[in-house]
């Protein structure tokens, strides 16, 4: 399965959600492979700690290279090994593979062209025959990722494999709008989708949302707040629950929460079970939030619309 | 008010999602075991105040609130909510369809023999009756506003089949309950010296008048209603034309238990499709099923019935001749209840009824119905006068005193009988298939809850709307709530009657371990509390308050005036700020000035003090 996560605005937590949820459903035993398409800033090492890619690869063999043709075969990095992840250099007990195709250091945005595509299109072929999950990070807004993969997945060969798209916003009324147009809004994802030959439906059926730096209710980040504010952060949840269903991106599409914790917003790393049970730095519920969100990637219940 | 209508409701979402649905399946069922009535009750516990209560809703899954999809997590996420409601509705329209899909609305388990040791025959178990028909008005309307509102958000293809279906269906069922309570409704007309014409003029003469001038009276007070009769139509042997000239003919109208013995068919519209099987019941109207008709048929004409236009074209003659019968019904029933110059007859509690020699406490039971159906004839007169709801309000509070609701019961009283096991209405006709059949109501303290709220919700005066909202509370925590089910499986459901009067029984009940739930009884306490949150929706008001707020505001305004002509509007001061903020002050307090009254003089007092702050520190 293929699953592309994208996001309205830059800063909403997609890549460090999406490492983390590579991570977690590494640890709960798949084979994951994580793609850095996010071209124009490729840091996706960073987050998991590898420190060889951790602004993309130096060795010329990154996917800005490949996708450009300049080498046959796109780097895989192990991140067990590359980094502190599993302890001491070994992936942990039970867990799958967890594999980086990291960006070249230095890579930019580019064009797509006709040969792009199909190498893309190889890619991903290849490496779905290899992994359960393949999680492609795109650049956020309408990019050239963007428009890269939507060409590759169009493609017959790939069109019988399972892709999913999973749109990060956060909980504030500008990102809601925002994911809303880039999904259904002109030139969005289902726009050029359907320009690329994707059949409408079945691309939107596949698109399911993410929330990212909420304040849950009833969380205890609230306990500290003014009644005042409590009351008025209840009015504020409420309207933006109505403005989210109108936008259809209301909590029927929405496949995660991942809740506001300070360590994801001051360092954008992987939560390890560490952080949480000993040093406490991180909140227990934001682990269960990625463990849920790994698990529901591939629970077709989630993903069956009303 | 000590009542949480809201908390309450969702503790009991739970318990009935619980139960309801143990392993992804609906279990029809409770103490009384299924049947029409009890299971479209089951249902309505939790459909009803979905859409009755602001902010409680799950028809759309991405505004469900949070405690609402904690308290049916048993049937799954938001999501999954109204896709398990959609299938049991269905289900539970199917169950209660003979094989050509003709709805069916028999009583079933809630037909009990008269007589000890009887076996009611499955003929007279499968008779129809009003409160199945009744209740399937309210549960179809709740199905297709559901329908409705639910629809926009699907998409699946199979759901969508489903809700179409659903939709057929719950029309269907809709048509046929009105056809079904329109024929039986029932106009009788006797002379004022039979023994129903004394019976009558008893009841109302009230402080011993002349019977020439109570007749008289009676004549000219129901010359309104009787000139209405001619325009009954629809499904009713048509009322002999006598009853209309003649006007020293008494009569009675409202509705029978069933569809009256030799009622004519219905042919107009929708009707056409419905099965219509010979009725049974006696043309004698009963308080009780007039009351239990007349709170289905009004769901006919809430304002989500016109706003989601639930209402096909072709049931419209049905509701019109159901408005009709609403219109007249409860005309009559409240001139004769509020007949009589100081005392109305409904003050007299006990309700006199034909024979007062073998009377028991179903006389205290026709009260509160005859004052039910008064405090709805006074909201829908919209110019409900306060001395008119007081006299009300002193009936309800005698009532809940009687009926040992809000006093405690002596050991072997009568009243007790009242709410265990019930009141024993007679089905006069049914005994022609078997033995003799009766329908026991044991909603007293329910009844009474839902018109006391009621009542303070149609009064915006503060000190009537206190005593009904104190008696409110009583009948909560001294009856309801300790018939809550405390322990056990079935905890947070009704009904533990004993609870309530296990000290004055005899023989002395022993505590249940795990009771089922008594659907009957568990949605009647749900349409009560819905009722109870339904006070909250109208303001209170004080002409005398706003008076005030407005002599407050006025000096206020003055002296904040004054001191704006003090002080320099250019610099940015302590004083400068203070004074903001009493002119933000202020200005809020104009705006609520109408609305809440209180809060403007709360606010203005604030102001005032600042003031004043001001001008002392200045003397100083």
């Amino acid at each position: 399965m293929i699953i592309f996560a994208t996001s309205d605005k830059g800063g909403t937590g997609r890549s460090v959600t999406s490492c983390n949820v590579a991570y977690r459903r590494a640890l709960q035993g798949s084979n994951v492979c994580y793609l850095d398409f996010d071209f124009g800033s490729p840091t996706a090492g960073a987050i998991f700690g590898v420190e060889a890619a951790g602004q993309g690869t130096s060795s010329g063999s990154g996917l800005h290279s490949y996708l450009a043709g300049n080498v046959a075969e796109a780097e895989q990095l192990d991140v067990w090994t590359g980094s502190g992840l599993g302890g001491r250099w070994s992936k942990p007990l039970g867990a799958g593979r967890l594999t980086l195709l990291p960006g070249d250091f230095g890579g930019g945005e580019f064009p797509v062209d006709d040969a792009m595509v199909d190498r893309c299109c190889e890619l991903f072929l290849s490496l779905d025959e290899e992994f359960e999950l393949t999680l492609v990070d795109l650049s956020s807004g309408r990019s050239y990722a963007t428009e890269l993969v939507l060409r590759a997945t169009a493609d017959p060969a790939i069109a019988e494999k399972t892709a999913r798209w999973l749109v990060f916003h956060r909980w504030t009324s500008q990102h809601i709008r925002a994911a809303s147009s880039l999904v259904h809004g002109p030139q969005g994802i289902l726009d050029t989708g359907t320009g690329c030959g994707h059949e409408r439906r079945e691309l939107e059926d596949g698109i399911r949302f993410v929330r990212t730096a909420v304040l849950e209710q009833g969380s205890a980040q609230l306990e500290g707040l003014r009644p005042e504010q409590e009351v008025w952060l209840q009015a504020i949840n409420t309207d933006l629950q109505k403005l989210a269903g109108k936008l259809r991106l209301g909590t029927s599409m929405m496949l995660g929460s991942i809740p506001l914790d300070p360590v994801l917003q001051w360092r954008e790393q992987i939560i390890v079970e560490d952080d949480i049970s000993n040093t406490r730095i991180a909140n227990a519920e934001t682990g269960k939030a990625f463990e849920q969100l790994a698990e529901r990637l591939t629970d077709d219940g989630m993903w069956e619309g009303l | 008010m000590d009542i949480r209508p809201r908390q309450l409701l969702l503790e009991l979402w739970k318990a009935a999602a619980r139960y309801s649905f143990p392993d992804e399946e609906w279990n029809f069922g409770g103490r009384d075991t299924s049947n029409s009535t009890s299971d479209a009750e089951q249902l309505l516990c939790i459909m009803y105040p979905a859409y009755q209560m602001a902010g409680m809703g799950f028809v759309r899954p991405d505004e469900t609130a949070g405690d609402v999809a904690e308290a049916l997590s048993e049937l799954g996420d938001p999501r999954r909510i109204p896709q398990v409601l959609v299938r049991t509705l269905l289900a539970y329209m199917e169950r209660y369809s003979d094989e050509g899909g003709n709805p069916t609305f028999a009583g079933g388990s809630y037909f009990r023999a008269q007589r000890e040791g009887d076996e009611l025959k499955p003929d007279q178990l499968g008779l129809d009756v009003v409160d199945s028909f009744s209740m399937s008005i309210t549960l179809s309307l709740a199905v297709l506003g559901f329908v409705k509102e639910f629809r926009p958000t699907v998409r699946r293809d199979a759901l969508r089949k489903e809700l179409s279906e659903l939709e057929a269906a719950a029309s269907r069922r809709l048509s046929a309950a009105m056809v079904g309570i329109l024929r039986s409704f029932t106009v009788r007309s006797f002379s004022a010296d039979s023994e129903d014409g004394q019976a009558l003029r008893t009841l109302v003469s009230g402080g011993g008048r002349s019977t020439e001038s109570v007749l008289s009276g009676l004549r000219e007070a129901l010359a309104p209603a009787r000139a209405s009769l001619p325009e009954l139509t629809m499904g009713v042997e048509t009322p002999s034309p006598e009853v209309v000239e003649d006007d020293t003919l008494l009569f009675e109208c409202g509705w029978s238990w069933g569809v009256i013995k030799d009622a004519p068919p219905v042919e107009a519209g929708a009707a056409a499709a419905v099965v219509q099987r010979d009725g049974l019941a006696e043309a004698k109207v009963s308080l009780y099923f007039t009351l239990a008709a007349l709170d289905g048929i009004v769901d006919l004409f809430s304002d989500r019935t016109n706003r989601l236009s639930l209402i096909a074209p072709e049931q419209q003659g049905l509701v019109s001749a159901l408005r009709l019968r609403l219109n007249l019904a409860q005309r009559y029933w409240s001139t004769i209840a509020r007949f009589g110059r100081n005392r109305w007859a409904v003050e007299e509690v006990p309700w006199r009824g034909r024979r007062p020699e073998n009377e028991g406490t179903e006389t205290d039971y026709d009260s509160l119905l005859a004052t039910a159906i008064t405090v709805e004839a006074l909201a829908a007169e919209q110019s409900a006068r306060d001395v008119d709801i007081d006299r009300v309000t002193r009936i309800l509070e005698e009532l809940a005193g009687r009926a040992r609701v809000t006093r405690r019961a002596l050991p072997g009283e009568a009243e007790i009988t009242l709410h265990s096991p019930g009141v024993r209405l007679e089905l006069v006709g049914a005994e022609v298939l078997g033995p003799p059949v009766v329908w026991q109501v044991a909603d007293f303290s329910t009844t009474l809850l839902k018109r006391v709220a009621r009542t303070a919700s149609i009064t915006r005066d503060s000190a009537l709307r206190d005593r009904l909202v104190t008696l409110a509370d009583e009948i909560w925590s001294r009856h309801l709530q300790p018939r809550q089910i405390a322990a056990g499986e079935n905890a947070n459901l009704w009904d533990d009657i004993d609870n309530v009067f296990r000290a004055v029984k005899e023989p002395r009940p022993q505590p249940d371990e795990d009771l089922e739930p008594s659907w009957y009884f568990t949605e009647r306490v749900m349409e009560s509390l819905v009722a109870v949150a339904a006070i909250s929706d109208i303001r209170p008001y004080s002409r005398r308050l706003a008076d005030q707020a407005l002599d407050l505001l006025a000096e206020a305004d003055h002296l904040h005036a004054s001191e704006l002509l003090r002080s320099s509007p250019t610099t940015a001061t302590p004083t400068r700020s203070r004074l903001d903020g009493i002119e933000a002050n202020l200005r809020r307090a104009r705006e609520l000035r109408e609305r809440q009254p209180a809060t403007a003089v709360a606010l203005l007092q604030k102001a005032l003090r600042d003031l004043d702050a001001l001008a002392l520190a200045r003397q100083a």
